[in-house]
């Protein structure tokens, strides 16, 4: 997830990229919920900072562009926390907004693939 | 089925979407979340999920037929980079056949299915991820947003970076490569990805490098 000193972040941005919904009890992803006391401002948005050092995640920083980025989690030591998937939104052919729930009901085979 | 496109730009997707007719939803991932999320590191992979939203196989390799390239002679007299290149191609694992029919029983059988793993087994079996592999999340990302806002040459610092860091993600210098090798007006990516000027690896020598064809892809343990 990409940062900038002057956007806040959102709960919701913050679980958008990260797949980790942030709650009074914590940060959770799946059954997996981490105590992050104080990540979850009354305005909705999260202090980053907390939320990294709590799951794990570097961040890295362009200092000549005053931009961030903060990493996955490294909590569980592997690439999934949870056998939850996470639902990202993506982009279809026509550029529309995509996610994996719209099929819940029905298996998924997600196959990646690219033109290189 | 639902495909997704870890891919440059949509429009470096659409030809080959448009091309195949498909009748499942074609998705395109530009930032490359699904390596992050699912723990993609190379293509063609895939995850199984389940009609709960269940994960029941972690990101693994996903062909299901076998390459032409593999069972051919290699022609007499090809350039020696592109020789050697098929030479590593044919070295890959193929269990094409089995991945298949695997997908197919777990359709038919559900849970049932011998391949249909638990919660726990999905994320055993998922890749580790250390600091670094995560450093290397963040740092191509970094890097993808400064190539759409400032230009491709401030990414570059930060795609050598990813590079070093996960040199088993292969989207990551894949995507790096491509767009430093790839003629300016060619109608299709360059697939060769060689030497360059702008990265330390290519695609060839990094193969080599990192264990050779056998090594290059997350084989299916079904």
């Amino acid at each position: 997830m990409i940062l900038t000193p002057v956007a806040p972040v959102s709960a919701e941005r913050f679980a958008e990229a990260t797949g980790w919904h942030i709650r009074p009890e914590g940060a959770c992803r799946g059954e997996i919920c981490v105590l992050a006391p104080g990540s979850l401002h009354d305005d909705g948005t999260v202090d980053v900072s907390i939320l990294a050092e709590r799951l794990g995640m570097p961040i890295v920083t362009d200092a000549q562009h005053g931009v961030s980025a903060i990493g996955p989690s490294t909590l569980s030591g592997r690439a999934l926390p949870t056998a939850v998937a996470a639902d990202p939104e993506l982009i279809d052919r026509d550029g529309q907004p995509f996610r994996l729930s719209s099929l819940r009901g029905r298996k998924v085979l997600l196959v990646a693939w690219s033109s290189y | 089925m639902v495909t997704v496109a870890i891919d440059v730009e949509p429009s470096h997707a659409h030809r080959w979407i448009d091309a195949a007719h498909p009748t499942h939803p074609s998705l395109i991932d530009t930032r490359h979340v699904t390596d992050e999320l699912f723990g993609f590191v190379n293509i063609p992979m895939a995850v199984w999920i389940d009609e709960r939203g269940i994960l029941v196989r972690p990101a693994e390799a996903a062909s299901i037929e076998r390459s032409p390239l593999r069972g051919r002679p290699i022609p007499e007299g090809l350039p020696d980079r592109i020789e050697r290149a098929l030479r590593e191609v044919q070295k890959m694992p193929d269990v094409s056949d089995e991945y298949r029919a695997a997908i197919t029983d777990w359709a038919r059988r559900g849970s049932q299915s011998p391949y249909s793993l638990s919660p726990d087994e999905v994320v055993a079996r998922s890749l580790p991820r250390d600091t670094d592999s995560a450093r290397a999340a963040a740092c191509f990302e970094l890097g993808e947003h400064l190539r759409r806002t400032v230009g491709d040459d401030a990414a570059v610092r930060w795609w050598r970076e990813a590079h070093r860091l996960q040199p088993n993600n292969w989207t990551y210098k894949r995507q790096a490569w491509t767009l430093v090798t790839t003629p300016p007006g060619a109608a299709e990516n360059d697939l060769m990805q060689g030497p360059n000027d702008v990265y330390e690896g290519n695609w060839l020598d990094d193969v080599i490098a990192s264990g050779g064809g056998e090594a290059y892809t997350i084989v299916p343990q079904l």
